[in-house]
């Protein structure tokens, strides 16, 4: 009995010190080197019949049955891969990231990530991603704008191939048109709406990405432009300068806000539950057409209309990369060179899925999909390819992104 | 080999004893030793920096508070609702409905507070409907309001059926003829409650206290749900700093936590002394 006892209580602690310890012996990484001398048409090879797990933001559902309904099926048509779409934020699966890369861990569960400004400038910066890759894919080599700034800087850090971009969007408020007939053209207009009709206007928190979005508009506007940001990179003067009328701004329209400011939605989703529910009258986000899906849905208002201010609305690139421990980089290649095709780019461009715009250049779109292009009608809540590119700033240093979630609740919300 | 023949119970423990080790502990020694880590190598800045910063104390008074005043409501609502309703509650049903908010997620739970209670919630709905409001607004602020309210409400009604449940065999348990003996002796109902029950109830409260004290000063969706932006409770405060963008403030993040821990820990500790002093009343058979 006392010798089985000993037995049982000797297995489970070898179980134990197995799952304590991490011993991995593989050479995927050299795997991955080997992948960078191969052809295209042998590593579309070596993708085949594989099982690429994608692993990305998941609260919006337009993008969700982009993935699930047109992505995965079309992918697996046109090279037998399997997609499986794993929904998680992206910073969590940088932490994930780095904990295996911390543990040694040479075999891990993500093949592509979604990716874009300071989670980039974080990835490179601790080496999480495999690369580069990007100049690999036909279609990066065939469509995409190679030399344009928007592709070759992500909020100033330098991309060196170790994304490839997936698309552009740009950032505009939507409004109830029944409630607003006229919404406000500029910082000062939106500032006595705000005044006039007190509690119905509010913004995501600063450590949320639309919020901080809403906050570099404020700054890009006290500052006069992006211009002076944009000089020198991070630019501490700048902001000594420029911050007291970016502070006061926002202190002077809080007691108008939704609740008085007392409190602000942690997240745009909780934006976009207050605007549905009626509480308040205008929502805003990082997607030009994002309402569309949203109205299809009757989460909005059918009388859902977009504006953006004529100081001008920030665009700017998102990308796809390659954790540097994917167990499957050529599928994970082959994906993301499925995903940059017109075919799936045309699809995103859609209002029925997803509706945000190309990563791709128009002009250097094949004519069959140019023609298409031109024919599609976006939604009636979208504003015009015109006035969406006139009005398109450029994104800024993403130390800029940091300053602004560091001081914003030092100056904004404890000061009142 | 004797002390194994006359010991050999603690050998059955010893796998439930590494795999707290392993896990527990490990993760407590990282943390510790993170929040102490910075890049010129070992350095207390990190709590120094905490210990300054008004956000972080605001907080933490504001998650102590919240915790307390939840704990003692469920703890006093738990402990009404076994007394009088003790008889009942051996019935299956009975104690399935009042066990039924344990089966929902602390996350679904908080998100139907958000549907019932904020401004434009089903209760502001009705009570516009049948014009008892003039607008949604007049509808008394519940949700991620200043104070927790929601986040209060929330976790009371989440714990009150495990008070029950630490407090229930407590009663099953009682001896019936204690009652009968203060009764003959001239006592009244306060009398029978403060001579025969609460010696027995005292340390399984304070039990089923600490364990809901350190689950709620330590959660993090109900408050990430229902609270404010300032201040915000611990949790979702380390979450934020360990998730900002350049990781710098990654040690003050771990930092909170250990102190958080630590809170904790001293709490268990007066706990044990307080109850194994009672305990030891008890024993003496004063009952006081």
């Amino acid at each position: 009995m006392k010798t089985r006892l000993l037995a049982l209580s000797l297995i489970i602690v070898l179980l134990i010190a197995a799952g304590c310890s991490n011993t991995n012996l593989n050479n995927s990484d050299n795997a991955g080197e080997e992948l960078k001398e191969k052809d295209w048409s042998d590593i579309t090879e070596l993708a085949e019949g594989s099982k690429v797990r994608i692993f990305m933001w998941g609260g919006d559902e337009g993008i969700n049955r982009y993935m699930d309904e047109w992505v995965a099926p079309n992918l697996k048509e046109a090279h037998n891969i399997e997609l499986e779409r794993v929904p998680m934020d992206t910073n969590e699966i940088l932490q994930k990231l780095s904990t295996e890369k911390r543990a040694n861990k040479e075999e891990g569960t993500i093949d592509i990530i979604w990716i874009n400004g300071e989670n980039f400038k974080n990835a490179k910066e601790f080496e999480l991603l495999y690369g580069p890759f990007s100049e690999k894919l036909p279609n990066y080599q065939n469509y995409v704008d190679t030399e344009s700034l928007d592709v070759q800087y992500d909020f100033g850090t330098e991309v060196e191939g170790l994304e490839a971009p997936w698309g552009k969007v740009q950032f505009v408020f939507q409004y109830d048109e029944e409630k607003i007939p006229t919404p406000p053209a500029n910082f000062e207009e939106l500032k006595d709406w705000i005044k006039e009709n007190p509690g119905k206007f509010t913004y995501p928190d600063a450590n949320d990405f639309t919020g901080n979005a809403f906050l570099r508009h404020v700054l890009y506007d006290a500052v006069g432009g992006p211009e002076k940001l944009l000089e020198n990179g991070y630019d501490e003067k700048v902001l000594a300068n420029h911050a007291d009328a970016l502070w006061s701004y926002l202190r002077e329209i809080q007691p108008s806000l939704w609740r008085n400011g007392e409190t602000y939605p942690a997240t745009l989703t909780d934006l976009d539950r207050l605007y549905s529910q009626g509480e308040v009258w205008m929502t805003m986000g990082y997607n030009e057409a994002r309402a569309e899906s949203l109205i299809k849905d009757g989460i909005f208002p059918e009388s859902t209309k977009s504006f953006v201010l004529d100081s001008g609305s920030i665009g700017n690139t998102h990308f796809l990369a390659i954790p540097f421990n994917s167990p499957n980089k050529a599928g994970a290649m082959v994906a993301i060179d499925f995903l940059m095709s017109p075919d799936a780019q045309l699809a995103k461009y859609e209002s029925t899925y997803w509706g945000e715009n190309m990563a791709l250049d128009p002009t250097k779109l094949p004519e069959d999909a140019q023609e298409k292009l031109a024919n599609m009608d976006r939604g009636a809540s979208v504003l015009s390819p015109e006035k969406l590119s006139e009005s398109l700033l450029p994104e800024v240093d993403a130390e800029y992104v940091n300053w602004l979630k560091e001081h914003w609740v030092n100056e904004v919300v404890q000061k009142q | 080999m004797k002390w194994f023949k006359s010991n050999n119970w603690s050998l059955a423990l010893l796998p439930a004893f590494l795999f707290t080790f392993c896990l527990v502990v490990y993760g407590l020694f990282m943390a510790a030793q993170e929040s102490v880590t910075t890049l010129n190598g070992f350095s207390l800045d990190a709590y120094k920096n905490i210990f300054d910063n008004e956000a972080f104390l605001e907080s933490l008074t504001y998650s102590l508070r919240i915790a307390f005043v939840s704990t003692v409501l469920s703890l006093v609502l738990g402990l009404l609702l076994t007394k009088f309703l003790f008889e009942t509650l051996n019935n299956h049903l009975a104690r399935t409905v009042v066990w039924l908010p344990m089966l929902f997620p602390h996350f679904v739970w908080g998100y139907m507070m958000i549907l019932l209670f904020s401004q434009t919630g089903w209760f502001s709905t009705m009570l516009h409907a049948m014009s008892i409001i003039d607008s949604p607004d007049q509808f008394p602020v519940l949700t991620n309001d200043r104070y927790g309210i929601g986040i209060i409400l929330t976790y009371t009604l989440k714990e009150i059926p495990f008070v029950v449940l630490m407090l229930l065999p407590v009663y099953a348990q009682l001896n019936r003829d204690l009652p009968n003996v203060v009764m003959t002796l001239g006592g009244n109902k306060w009398h029978v409650f403060k001579t025969v029950e609460w010696p027995w109830l005292f340390p399984v409260l304070m039990e089923a206290g600490l364990i809901v004290f350190a689950f709620i000063l330590a959660a993090f969706e109900v408050p990430y749900l229902l609270g404010t932006t300032y201040p915000k409770m611990v949790s979702v405060l380390a979450y934020e700093w360990f998730y900002q963008g350049d990781w710098s403030k990654r040690p003050e993040s771990f930092a909170v936590m250990m102190t958080v821990t630590a809170i904790i820990f001293g709490l268990l500790i007066i706990l044990l002394s307080l109850v194994s002093r009672s305990r030891y009343r008890m024993m003496k058979g004063n009952g006081m």
